[in-house]
């Protein structure tokens, strides 16, 4: 793949229906770039800043700045995880996993859901739209049971250090708790998964330790965090969602710390 | 009905109705014009979950030195426990009581303690280099792991020391409480964004903690109850899933149980039931409601439980 990124302009809110600037979003999302959205492409709309504007399935960009849009974030993430877990388990590939496997991945797909429907309703109409996912790549992450429990294993994690990032940019003390509330579970999540594939001969962490490797937890004993933007790349980069998720403000109550992302789940 | 129906249509009928529209025409799969659905979408009230929540924080504000202290003990109280079982405790004693189920620890459950211990160490580290203090002096005599507070008459879970099974019910209780005690304290520091970060990054890994520990049991004959997923299954003591524990667990060990998972059944979030919500899998039941979501503890709950075992008294 080439390292070049792109940086898509869209000036009319139409072109983000047109088929061809689609294509495009795909290939800038593809790349980690980013798309910028002109002003103007807002203009024809009622700006009262909800945290999140959506189109459909074409784009979602995210204002950081407001409870509402790091709530609209964790309900992107959702999103994908929950529609992961949904096509896992309608893979031919999950007939064959284990009894613990599919009773893990089960509850998984439970609790995404259950995530995904329960930040739709608290966001009621400020929640965007429905993530458009790529079917092909959607067919690749579930083909076989080793991609299946991989793939988990980077969402669980990527979930973890997702929410341990926006935490501390939410305002309302319920909405941090619910947020608690969540991440908790993804990282229990994470702890299953890593743990299932510890017998897979993976490298890096010592047996016993996989649940909370030293790839995940740090010396100071704190899990991974990153920044919404960096993970916002790492979606784009799975290439499974192909409406573009960007961030139109970047949060502004505190300076962001050194990201610990989770590593290249092997 | 729904509850954001009711909110938007107090405000305006009519935004209702065209949500409503959008909402249905888009589970259709039918598609909407950009311009319509961005409109609506912009057209939203603000989301309060405060207004909603009966999560309310109602205990008393605490400052964040308060929170990060009340942290360190915590900590200090799981550090030792795990030295204590795996026989590094700095206090003969501890390791001497320990003995009998150190024995029967599996060989592949060791390097486990051990990666716990090592990151309940590095959280003792990280609090005091960051603010916290151990004003009460606490070291690994300071803790009576019968939960008796060192009176002399072992406790209730004395039972943790020489039993494999109870030892491991224990240890997921102690992380479960951990869990809850940080999740709990998190909206007292959003006075400090940092520390809130520190802190979350904390919780998760005892989140890691409590699964392995679930999956330990679950895999050693534990009761379904105890999800290979390592999520929390109902609440009270039967989601502590003891019924692998033989004899059973006296009253007190039950009632202590009761406090440490009492409100994780809770299926109603921000004033949304969760089970009554749309679009859930077939089978989705208050168990899984409940174990999609982990629920906190006070500051004085967590007291409640801790202070059996720890001979100071806590405040």
């Amino acid at each position: 793949m080439p390292e070049r990124k792109g940086t898509m302009v869209v000036q009319h809110a139409d072109e983000l229906w047109r088929a061809g600037t689609r294509r495009g979003f795909l290939k800038v999302l593809g790349l980690g770039g980013s798309i910028v959205l002109l002003p103007s492409v807002f203009a024809a709309c009622d700006s009262d800043d909800d945290g999140g504007i959506t189109g459909p399935n074409g784009s979602a960009t995210l204002n950081l700045t407001t409870d509402v849009g790091i709530l609209n974030y964790a309900f992107a993430l959702e999103q994908l995880e929950a529609a992961f877990y949904t096509a896992a388990l309608a893979a031919a590939a999950f007939t064959g996993m284990t009894a613990e496997q599919k009773e893990v991945l089960t509850d998984l797909r439970n609790h995404e859901v259950a995530h995904r429907e329960f930040l739709r309703s608290v966001l009621g109409s400020a929640a965007i739209g429905d993530l458009a996912l790529s079917t092909p790549a959607v067919g690749t992450a579930t083909a076989t049971a080793a991609a299946i429990l991989k793939n988990a294993e980077a969402f669980e994690d990527l979930g973890v250090a997702a929410y341990n990032g926006a935490g501390k940019y939410l305002q309302d003390a319920s909405n941090l708790l619910v947020a608690g509330k969540i991440v908790s579970v993804e990282a229990r999540h994470a702890a299953a998964i890593r743990d299932l594939r510890e017998g897979l001969s993976l490298a890096g962490t010592p047996a016993g330790t996989r649940f909370a490797g030293d790839d995940v937890v740090n010396a100071q004993g704190l899990d991974v965090k990153l920044e919404p933007g960096a993970v916002l790349t790492r979606v784009g980069a799975t290439g499974l969602v192909t409406t573009s998720l960007s961030i139109a403000t970047q949060p502004t109550v505190t300076a962001a710390t050194a990201d610990a992302p989770p590593p290249t789940t092997p | 009905m729904d509850n954001n129906e009711t909110i938007l249509g107090a405000i305006d009928p009519e935004i209702t109705d065209r949500l409503v529209t959008r909402r249905d025409a888009l589970r259709q799969g039918a598609s909407v014009g950009g311009k319509v659905a961005a409109g609506l979408a912009m057209a939203s009230v603000p989301v309060a979950l405060a207004a909603l929540s009966k999560d309310a924080f109602a205990q008393t504000p605490a400052d964040v030195t308060a929170v990060v202290n009340f942290a360190l003990a915590l900590e200090i109280f799981e550090n030792e426990f795990y030295k204590a079982v795996l026989g590094t405790s700095a206090s003969a004693a501890q390791n001497t009581a320990f003995a009998a189920v150190r024995a029967q620890v599996p060989a592949a459950a060791v390097p486990v303690f051990q990666q716990i211990q090592k990151h309940e160490a590095a959280h003792v580290a990280f609090l005091l280099a960051n603010g916290a203090t151990n004003s009460l002096n606490l070291n690994a005599d300071s803790f009576d792991f019968s939960g008796n507070r060192g009176s002399g008459t072992p406790g209730p879970f004395a039972r943790a020391t020489t039993e494999l099974q109870f030892l491991l019910a224990v240890a997921q209780a102690v992380e479960d409480t951990g869990v809850r005690a940080y999740k709990g304290q998190a909206g007292n520091l959003l006075s400090n964004r940092a520390v809130l970060e520190a802190a979350l990054r904390i919780h998760s890994v005892e989140a890691r903690h409590a699964a392995k520990i679930r999956r330990i049991r679950r895999a050693n004959g534990a009761p379904a109850v105890v999800k290979y997923s390592g999520t929390i299954s109902g609440g009270g003591a039967a989601s502590a899933g003891a019924g692998n524990i033989t004899p059973a667990p006296s009253a007190a060990v039950v009632a202590a149980f009761d406090a440490i998972y009492g409100g994780e059944e809770n299926v109603t979030q921000a004033a949304k039931m969760i089970t009554a919500l749309p679009g859930l899998p077939n089978g989705f039941d208050a168990a899984a409601a409940s174990e999609a979501f982990d629920e906190p503890l006070t500051r004085a709950q967590v007291v409640a439980i801790v202070q059996p075992f720890f001979k100071p008294t806590l405040s």
